[in-house]
């Protein structure tokens, strides 16, 4: 179920429920492990197998690892999650999108191919509990960390409603130990975390949903050609709705976390207000950016390497990390213009190592940052590079063809609403929303809130799936 | 070794070049709520995170919110009910879905009622029901060709029924669907939306008036007069026209017949809609549109009448300039007429019938409250005299044209 829906107002407010009864804190986890499969059975009652498959397959892998006394056989229980993981991830994720280049290759080689359909539905947040998933064994087998002492508490980390379906992408060793002793909010962080909730509901259905999908869409997925005016706004609003959906659910997360007593990462740290995409990359999608890092960045040679690896290191992580959001060449080109952005920055600090920019060069460095993160939106957004090319050549200004798309209020609020988030986030860059709240009067933060909470009462959300569910 | 089942202690910075003074919030000291994140933390097992709570009277906090929220929905409830609206069901896709439940679960040989807003708003389902004592099952969708609707009946074999279907022209010869979605939604919908359309139906939608697609925040918003964009013309929206309950029987807002600002707006929507768009097809491709939407007909019809389902066209009232419009644009001859010579299918055009004219129609395409309930008793009678009754024969298989 998504969280911006009635069906999950009252499904947690049951597990709220079960969870103050004073019960064994054994039978509470349980309540939560079944809570959570039911939480993910809301979608399709069957994917709960891959779950079962995923906790199964890592929690043997992880054990043998432990006992394994050769270097083989722990290379072999490594590679038996990995490739459990990454195939159930190939076979649900992928399965269409490699047929569909193979069958070009044929073409190409002027062999007519012609398989049947793939008709696979993708299991909903495949993508971050297979990752979840993978980080126990890997830490286990990077002897960073030993294994759960019992399957509940290990199938509770994977199973964990709050990450399951769009993280923030949780590592064993950060919920794990949560699950020793009995944990039960204070009045305090229940209050806060429902707090943070209305925050995160905010954003996505108030901001995402109700102002800037449409903005996005009207231009994206249209077959009009655009002007640069549209073609701009369409594209900030895009940059505007993502953060809203995903830092969204990302808060809505925590919050529910919280309001349980659990703790979950910071997954965004004002991102807009990035200077530079290493800058940007430690605030956008922390938990993912850095499971890239320890899982695939490092282990390919990171930085350590000399000059030429690192560079393929990072292209590759890159490309892998803009495939891992969907299964098409257009996310490939996204991540593949990270990759070039993070290493021409790169290469451009090692060759001004010394240079310390003055303030208004900083805020000019994070507007480039802004500009060229938005032009990587746009093969994001849009669905084929056709698309992609006529939305750029728009932004450039160069589409004689355009006529106007977006209506006066389209630009309007979209620039209103992405002018503020933009602006929000350079004043935020080196707060903490928490510091901000507790220097804030308290009837400033009631009026706050409740605003926030009546802006989404009247917004009437559709209870649209979040953007990265199809990630 | 750092342990799943115990935090983690930072290990050392492998990949140094990550961490800069100037990236996150822990630069900044006076911030006491400052922690570090997974991007901190290079090529370690990650500690259990740090999640403070800002210091804030938050049990206060969290009353006035509550007293305040309820204030501001009271008052946004009592501007929209000062509008005259009232609650209703919403007319969403899994509302439809569980009509179209029914068929698959017993009420296989119902009538079933399939077009667009005027089949949906001018049909009552209790007056057909005391009639002919059976409710028909409702599967209109306002703005939409029935078509695709159709089509699903066709394709399910547990369909045995009648099937009443709507033609307005210029939804059913353009194939136009503004609520087309409805078999692909019904086709996956999760448990978690079946909940969550049925706790809606009992416990919200009957309660607030302001729960309706039409006073959403961004809808109201957009509706305000902004100026217009140089060469883009803002088209009219159709605002609410009626009310639906649980079983999708529906009916005219009184507004748009007792209010005058609110009937010319309507009248004002159709007459800008009446105009050409920079997206309409060309006259031409509006021609090969028409033909193919026949052709499903040919198609629909024939599957449906195979399995022994009695098929009926209707051509719903309309009047003043939507009448001339449909008839400038989609004239009789070459649609209407055209359609029930190719399909085989026996049709009801309201201008051949005596008793289904002279009804008031405010916004020139919908028949009020009241009249509806008049027309469907006319209707009813129409259909049993000539075409479904004991009395009415055998089902002409090519029928004239009327």
């Amino acid at each position: 179920m998504v969280f911006n829906s009635l069906t999950f107002v009252v499904f947690f407010a049951c597990v709220l429920g079960l969870h103050s009864l004073p019960l064994p804190w054994t039978a509470k986890k349980i309540n939560l492990l079944v809570a959570s499969y039911l939480f993910y059975a809301a979608w399709n009652p069957p994917f709960v197998i891959l779950l079962w498959v995923s906790t199964v397959v890592d929690w043997y892998a992880a054990q043998g690892l432990v006992k394994a006394r050769r270097e083989a056989a722990r290379h072999a229980w490594m590679l038996l999650s990995v490739i459990a993981n990454l195939g159930m991830l190939g076979y649900f994720k992928y399965g269409q999108f490699l047929l569909d280049n193979f069958v070009t290759l044929m073409s190409a080689a002027g062999i007519d191919y012609h398989p049947a359909h793939y008709d696979i539905v993708l299991p909903v947040g495949i993508s971050f509990y297979t990752f979840a998933t993978m980080s126990y064994t890997l830490d286990v087998y990077l002897r960073r960390a030993s294994p759960a002492r019992n399957l509940l508490d290990y199938a509770l980390f994977v199973t964990f409603f709050p990450h399951l379906v769009a993280g923030p992408i949780m590592r064993p060793t950060e919920l794990v130990p949560q699950f020793a002793q009995p944990r039960r909010a204070t009045g305090e962080q229940l209050r806060f975390g429902l707090a943070l909730m209305t925050l995160g509901l905010f954003n996505k259905i108030v901001l995402a949903d109700s102002f800037l999908s449409t903005v996005a869409e009207r231009v994206y997925d249209s077959d009009k050609i655009p002007a640069a005016l549209d073609a701009w706004v369409a594209t900030l609003a895009f940059s505007g709705q993502i953060f809203c959906d995903f830092a969204g659910y990302s808060t809505t997360a925590i919050g529910a976390a919280l309001c349980l007593g659990f703790a979950m990462p910071d997954n965004f740290r004002f991102p807009y207000a990035a200077v530079g995409f290493s800058d940007f990359w430690r605030r956008w999608h922390i938990t993912l950016s850095s499971w890239l890092r320890d899982y695939l960045y490092i282990p390919l040679g990171g930085n350590r390497h000399g000059a030429r690896r690192t560079y393929i290191a990072l292209m590759s992580t890159m490309l892998l990390g803009g495939l891992w959001h969907g299964a098409n060449w257009t996310f490939v080109a996204w991540g593949g213009l990270h990759g070039l952005y993070l290493a021409v920055e790169r290469a451009l600090r090692a060759r001004f190592s010394g240079y310390r920019p003055s303030p208004l060069v900083f805020v000019l460095l994070g507007l480039l940052t802004y500009t060229l993160v938005n032009v990587t939106w746009v093969f994001f957004r849009a669905k084929t590079f056709s698309r992609a090319w006529i939305v750029l050549r728009g932004m450039a200004g160069q589409n004689a063809a355009a006529r106007p798309i977006l209506a006066t209020f389209s630009l309007l609020s979209a620039a209103a609403i992405v002018g503020a988030l933009v602006l929000t986030h350079w004043l935020m860059r080196a707060r903490t929303l928490e510091a901000v709240i507790a220097r804030a009067p308290a009837a400033a933060v009631c009026v706050v809130w409740a605003l926030m909470a009546f802006a989404i009462v009247i917004a009437q959300g559709s209870g649209s799936a979040f953007l990265y569910f199809q990630f | 070794m750092p342990s799943s089942i115990s935090s983690s202690d930072s290990g050392g910075d492998a990949e140094g070049d990550h961490a800069r003074p100037d990236a996150a919030p822990r630069a900044n000291d006076r911030d006491r709520y400052a922690r570090e994140t997974a991007a901190d933390r290079p090529g370690v097992a990650q500690p259990v995170p740090v999640r403070p709570v800002p210091e804030q009277p938050w049990g206060k906090i969290l009353l006035g919110v509550m007293a305040l929220l309820a204030l501001l929905v009271a008052g946004w409830e009592s501007y929209w009910r000062g509008y005259d609206a009232k609650p209703g069901i919403r007319n969403t896709y899994a509302l439809w879905g569980i009509q179209r439940q029914r068929i698959d679960t017993g009420k296989g040989n119902a009538t079933v009622l399939v077009g667009g807003s005027r089949v949906y708003y001018d049909i009552q389902l209790p007056v057909w029901e005391r009639l002919d004592g059976q409710r028909p099952i409702q599967l209109s969708f306002e703005g939409t060709s029935p078509l695709t609707y159709l089509e699903d009946l066709a394709a399910d074999p547990k369909f045995v029924g009648r099937a009443l279907v709507g033609v307005e022209p210029d939804l059913f010869f353009s194939g136009f669907e503004y609520r087309g979605g409805a078999v692909r939604y019904t086709r996956k919908e999760s448990p978690s939306q079946y909940i969550g359309q049925q706790l809606s139906m009992r416990f919200i939608e009957p309660y607030l008036a302001f729960d309706d697609p039409d006073f959403a925040l961004n809808t109201v918003l957009e509706r305000q007069p902004w100026p217009e964009r140089p060469g883009k013309h803002v088209f009219l929206v159709p605002r609410k026209l009626g009310f639906h309950e649980a079983d999708r029987n529906s009916y005219v807002w009184d507004k748009v017949s007792d209010d005058p600002e609110y009937r010319d707006l309507w009248q004002r929507i159709w007459r800008d809609a009446f105009e050409p768009g920079p997206d309409d097809p060309t006259p031409a491709e509006a021609l090969k549109i028409e033909k193919e939407q026949i052709a499903r007909a040919v198609q629909v019809v024939a599957k449906l009448r195979a399995r022994g389902v009695r098929v009926l066209f209707v051509r719903m009232p309309s009047s003043g300039e939507y009448l001339a419009y449909e008839n400038r644009d989609f004239p009789r001859a070459r649609t209407w007429t055209a359609l029930l010579a190719a399909t085989g299918a026996p049709g009801i055009h309201f201008e051949d019938y005596p008793e289904l004219q002279g009804y008031l129609l405010p916004d020139w395409s919908h028949l009020t409250h009241s009249e509806a309930e008049r027309f469907t008793a006319a209707l009813y009678g129409v259909v049993m005299r000539d075409f479904w009754g004991p009395k009415a024969g055998v089902e002409p298989v090519a029928p004239a044209d009327r």
